[in-house]
C-alpha cells in the first residue's frame, strides 16, 4: 500500500498521523528537499517523507545531526528550492547556530523548521517552550491544533517563507504529533524550479559585520510584516458576542477550551479565540477580542508565553483586565493541559459547581495494587549482553563497580541506569557522555563514557578528538546495535544504505576512532558474554583514551529479519535449574519468568529471541536450545 | 452521532498501534470522522501503551475524558485495569486478554505480578461487562503472537457495538496490512470473533 502522503487525489479524507499531516502540507507545498534528524516525537515526519521521497521526486536525508540537516535545508533553499526541516525541541538548539544567521541573511525558496515540543516530557529531558527560541531569532512561529491545520498551515508557511524571506517555525506538541484524525488532502503543487543561486540578491554573500548589523533592522521590518499579515489570516478565529469572560486557546491548547464549553454548555457564556500564531503577536486582532472583557484565561502549553505579551498589550488597552493562567497559578506552571484542568478552571471563572472526583478511592486502591511498569530494555537486547560483560570486567579490574563512574548518552542503552543492570549514573545530551568523562577523568575520578552508534556519530566526535588531543585517560564503550532504534529505525552514515535506501559506503566508528588518534580501538559481539568481558578488560587497562565498540544488531531489528520464521526456541531445563534467580536478578531479560510455586526460572517464548546471554549466564547451565 | 469511544491498553510491541489505525481506517470508510490519541513512552518496547479513539461526532482534542469510554480493549491484564478503572464508563465493555506481560519489577523480583482476582474485583467496581480470555495463546493457534492485536479486533467487533460492519473492518484489514500476512490475520480474527462467545 502505498503511503495516503503521497495521493495525488485533492479531496479524498485519509487518517493521517499529525506529523504525517506535516509531511503531507510539504508536499503539497512543493518542497523538493527535506533534511531532517530524528527524535520523539518528531520522527515520523522524516520516516513519512523518506518513504515517499523516491516516488514524488524530491531529496530526504536522515542527516548527521539537527544543525547539519539545516544547513542542508539552507543551502537548497538558497538555490531557489522549497524545504523542510524537522526535529525534535532539543534538536532546535543544536540547531540554533545556523539558524540565528539565517534568520539576518534571510531565504530565498520557502524554508519551514518544524519543532515538535514535548509538554509533560513523554520522551524528552526537558519541557522546553520553542517559542522562545523563534522570539529569540524573529522567526514567525505557527501552532496548528489539529492534523488538518498541521497540514494546510505548513503548506501556508512555506509561502509566508518565501514571501518575507524569513524562515518560519511550526511548532507542535506531542498530542498534536502523535494524533491521527481524518485529513482532506489538498493539491500538490509542482513548482518545477531551476535551481540557481541568486547573484543579485547578495543578502546571503559575505559581508563584514557592519553590513550585518544593518540585516538587524531589516529582520524586524521582516517581523513587522509578518505581524501584520497575521492579523488577516482567516485561522486566527474569534467568537466574541459582548461577552465579559473570555478565554484565548494557543494552537493545540485550543482544543482543550473548544471541547470543555461544549462539554460544559456554555457556549454563550463565554468568548473565545483560537490563536495559532504566537509570534508575532497579532496584537490589533488580540487587542480587539481583550478590549471588553473583565476575565481572560490563557490556555498554552508550556511556557506562559502568550500570556506574558498580552499582560504587556493589556497595560494600555484593559489595564482591569483580571488575566488568569500559569503566570498567576490559575494553570499549573508546568506540564500539558487536560480535559480536567481547563473544565474546572472554566467552571471556577462562571461560577459553576466543581465536578465531584467520582473514582478517588478505586484509583487509590489501584495505585496500591499496581506496579509503574519500569521501561527496560527489549528481550535479547544486545545492550543488556554489553552491560552484563562490563560489569564483570569493571569488577574484576577496578575491584567494585563504585570505582568507576559510568556517564551515559541519548538512546535505548540510556536505560542502563533501570534495574537490574543499574549501571549508569548520568546521561545529558547528545554526545556529552564523553566530553563529561574526560572532565571527570582529569580530575582524577575514573570514567566510562556509554554511547551509542548513532549519538557518537551525532555529536560524539568532536569530544572524542577532544579527548585524544588533551591527553585524556578515558574509557568508551560504543553500544552499536546497527541501528537508531529508540527513534524507529533510521539510518545512520555506518549502516551503508541512506535514509531512502541507496547503497553507500559505511563510514565506520573504528575507523573514525583510528583517524582521530585512539590507540586502543576493538570490536566485540556481546552476545560472547566471555569474549566481550575480555576484551572490556583490556580497554580498562589500557592507557589513554581505550574504545571497545560493542556491536550486534538490535534484537527488534534480528526478529523482524527473522519473519515468518520464529527464533530459536530456548527453555529452563526444570531438573538442572536450583532456583538461584541469577538469570532473573543479574540479567533480567524480560523473556524470563519465575514460577514461584515450583522455585524455578522459566522462559517466555513469545518473548525470547534466542540469543543465547542468559544461557552463557546461568551458572549451572540449566538454560539451552530445546530443539 | 453521539461520539463512540474506545479505550486501547497494553505494552510497547504488542501491536496496539495496528489496532487502533485499523479501528480509525474503518470509521473514514463508513464516512465517520476519527481521532486517535496515542500516549507511549521513549522505549521500543516494555513501556505502557495506551490509545484514545473517537470515532464520529466533532470533538477537537484527541484525549477521552475520564470515565467516558464505552469500550476497553486490554491487551495485557494489568495495564487493561489501570486504563479501564480511569477512562471506562460505569458498565462499560471491557475485553481483556489474560496472558501477562511482567514488567521489569516483577522480572527482577522487586515485586510479584498483581493477584488477577484482585485486579478484575478492582475493575469490576467499574462494569460487571469484562470478558477475558487468552488472546496471545489465540494468536499463536493462529500461527503467530504478533497477530494478538487481530485477535482483539475480532473480538471488539463480534461484539456488534463499532458503528460499522464487520465487512468494513473485513476489508480494511485487506487493504491496510501486507499480502502474505492477511491468511493469519484472517484466521486471527475468526478466532477472535469465537473467542467473544466462549467467554
Amino acid at each position: 500500500m502505498s503511503h495516503p502522503v503521497a495521493l495525488d487525489r485533492p479531496g479524498e479524507r485519509v487518517v493521517l498521523m499529525g506529523n504525517e499531516a506535516i509531511a503531507r502540507g510539504a508536499i503539497e507545498g512543493g518542497i523538493t528537499l527535506a533534511a531532517s534528524y530524528p527524535g520523539t516525537p518528531s520522527s515520523e515526519i522524516g520516516n513519512t517523507l523518506a518513504r515517499v521521497a523516491k516516488k514524488l521526486g524530491f531529496h530526504f536525508e536522515w542527516s548527521a545531526n539537527e544543525k547539519v540537516a539545516l544547513e542542508v535545508a539552507y543551502g537548497a533553499s538558497m538555490v531557489n528550492q522549497r524545504v523542510i526541516c524537522p526535529m525534535k525541541h532539543v534538536g532546535v538548539n543544536v540547531a540554533l547556530d545556523i539558524l540565528n544567521p539565517i534568520t539576518l541573511r534571510g531565504v530565498k525558496g520557502g524554508l519551514v523548521v518544524v519543532s515538535t515540543d514535548d509538554p509533560s516530557q513523554h520522551s524528552s529531558r526537558t519541557e522546553q517552550d520553542n517559542r522562545w527560541m523563534g522570539k529569540l531569532n524573529d522567526v514567525p512561529i505557527i501552532e496548528p491544533s489539529s492534523p488538518q491545520e498541521a497540514k494546510d498551515l505548513t503548506k501556508y508557511a512555506l509561502g509566508l517563507s518565501e514571501h518575507v524571506k524569513l524562515p518560519v517555525l511550526i511548532r507542535t506538541v506531542t498530542r498534536l504529533s502523535h494524533m491521527r484524525s481524518d485529513v482532506e488532502l489538498g493539491e500538490i503543487e509542482d513548482l518545477g524550479r531551476k535551481p540557481e543561486f541568486d547573484w543579485e540578491g547578495f543578502s546571503y554573500r559575505v559581508a563584514g559585520f557592519e553590513k550585518l548589523f544593518r540585516r538587524h533592522k531589516e529582520r524586524h521590518e521582516k517581523i513587522d510584516a509578518v505581524e501584520a499579515e497575521f492579523e488577516k489570516v482567516p485561522f486566527n478565529l474569534v467568537k466574541n458576542n459582548g461577552e465579559k469572560k473570555g478565554i484565548i486557546g494557543v494552537g493545540f491548547s485550543f482544543t482543550y477550551v473548544k471541547d470543555a464549553l461544549e462539554a460544559l454548555d456554555v457556549e454563550d457564556k463565554v468568548a473565545w479565540m483560537k490563536l495559532l500564531t504566537p509570534h508575532p503577536l497579532p496584537q490589533k486582532k488580540v487587542g480587539e477580542f481583550i478590549k471588553g472583557l473583565d476575565t481572560l484565561l490563557v490556555a498554552e502549553e508550556v511556557d506562559p508565553y502568550v500570556e506574558l505579551h498580552i499582560k504587556a498589550l493589556a497595560k494600555d488597552i484593559n489595564p482591569d483586565l483580571k488575566i488568569l493562567g500559569r503566570l498567576d497559578g490559575t494553570l499549573p506552571r508546568e506540564g500539558e493541559l487536560s480535559h480536567e484542568l481547563i473544565d474546572e478552571k472554566i467552571s471556577d471563572i462562571l461560577g459553576l459547581p466543581k465536578k465531584p472526583q467520582e473514582r478517588a478511592e478505586i484509583e487509590a486502591e489501584k495505585d496500591e495494587l499496581l506496579f509503574d511498569r519500569m521501561l527496560t530494555m527489549c528481550a535479547g537486547c544486545p545492550h543488556r549482553s554489553s552491560l552484563y560483560a562490563l560489569k564483570q570486567a569493571v569488577k574484576a579490574v577496578k575491584g567494585d563497580l563504585m570505582n568507576v563512574v559510568v556517564n551515559g548518552d541519548i538512546g535505548c542503552y540510556g536505560l542502563a541506569h533501570a534495574p537490574p543492570m543499574a549501571f549508569e549514573d548520568t546521561y545529558f545530551a547528545m554526545g556529552a557522555s564523553i566530553g563529561v568523562s574526560q572532565g571527570m577523568q582529569q580530575m582524577g575520578v575514573d570514567t566510562i563514557a556509554w554511547i551509542g552508534d548513532g549519538t557518537f556519530l551525532h555529536a560524539g566526535i568532536p569530544a572524542l578528538q577532544n579527548a585524544v588531543h588533551n591527553g585524556a585517560n578515558i574509557k568508551i564503550v560504543v553500544a552499536d546495535n546497527a541501528a537508531v532504534a529508540m527513534t524507529g529505525f533510521q539510518t545512520n552514515p555506518q549502516m551503508g544504505v541512506t535514509a531512502t535506501g541507496d547503497k553507500v559506503d559505511p563510514i565506520m566508528i573504528e575507523d573514525i576512532a583510528k583517524a582521530s588518534g585512539v590507540k586502543h580501538v576493538e570490536v566485540v559481539d556481546p552476545y560472547d558474554l566471555d569474549a566481550a568481558e575480555a576484551a572490556f578488560k583490556r580497554m580498562l587497562e589500557a592507557e589513554g583514551v581505550a574504545m571497545v565498540i560493542s556491536r550486534r544488531e538490535c534484537a527488534m531489528v534480528a526478529v523482524r529479519k527473522m519473519r515468518p520464521e520464529r527464533p530459536p526456541v530456548y527453555a529452563v531445563d526444570p531438573e538442572k535449574c536450583i532456583g538461584c534467580k541469577q538469570c532473573l536478578n543479574n540479567y533480567g531479560c524480560p523473556a524470563l519468568m519465575w514460577n514461584e510455586d515450583e522455585r524455578k526460572a522459566s522462559i517466555d517464548t513469545t518473548l525470547c529471541m534466542g540469543c543465547d546471554s542468559c544461557a552463557q549466564v546461568c551458572p549451572v547451565g540449566a538454560i539451552g536450545r530445546r530443539d | 452521532m453521539d461520539t463512540f469511544k474506545i479505550v486501547v491498553a497494553g505494552v510497547g510491541g504488542q501491536g496496539t498501534l495496528l489496532a487502533s489505525r485499523l479501528l480509525a481506517e474503518a470509521a473514514i470508510k463508513a464516512g465517520l470522522h476519527v481521532k486517535i490519541g496515542e500516549t507511549y513512552g521513549m522505549a521500543q518496547r516494555g513501556g505502557p501503551v495506551m490509545g484514545h479513539i473517537q470515532i464520529g461526532g466533532e470533538t477537537n482534542n484527541p484525549q477521552i475524558r475520564k470515565g467516558e469510554a464505552d469500550v476497553l480493549i486490554g491487551f495485557e491484564p494489568a495495564e487493561a485495569v489501570r486504563r479501564g478503572v480511569t477512562y471506562l464508563k460505569k458498565d462499560g465493555l471491557a475485553l481483556i486478554n489474560t496472558r501477562k506481560t511482567a514488567p521489569v519489577e516483577v522480572v527482577s523480583g522487586m515485586m510479584p505480578y498483581p493477584d488477577m482476582n484482585k485486579l478484575f474485583a478492582l475493575l469490576g467496581k467499574v462494569t460487571k461487562n469484562i470478558h477475558t480470555f487468552d488472546a496471545t495463546g489465540i494468536a499463536e493457534e493462529a500461527g503467530d503472537p504478533i497477530t494478538t492485536n487481530i485477535v482483539m479486533l475480532g473480538s471488539i467487533t463480534e461484539s456488534g457495538l463499532l458503528p460499522y460492519s464487520e465487512e468494513t473492518v473485513v476489508n480494511t484489514m485487506k487493504e491496510g496490512l501486507k499480502p502474505q500476512f492477511i491468511e493469519m490475520n484472517m484466521k486471527a480474527f475468526e478466532l477472535g470473533k469465537k473467542a467473544y462467545h466462549s467467554l
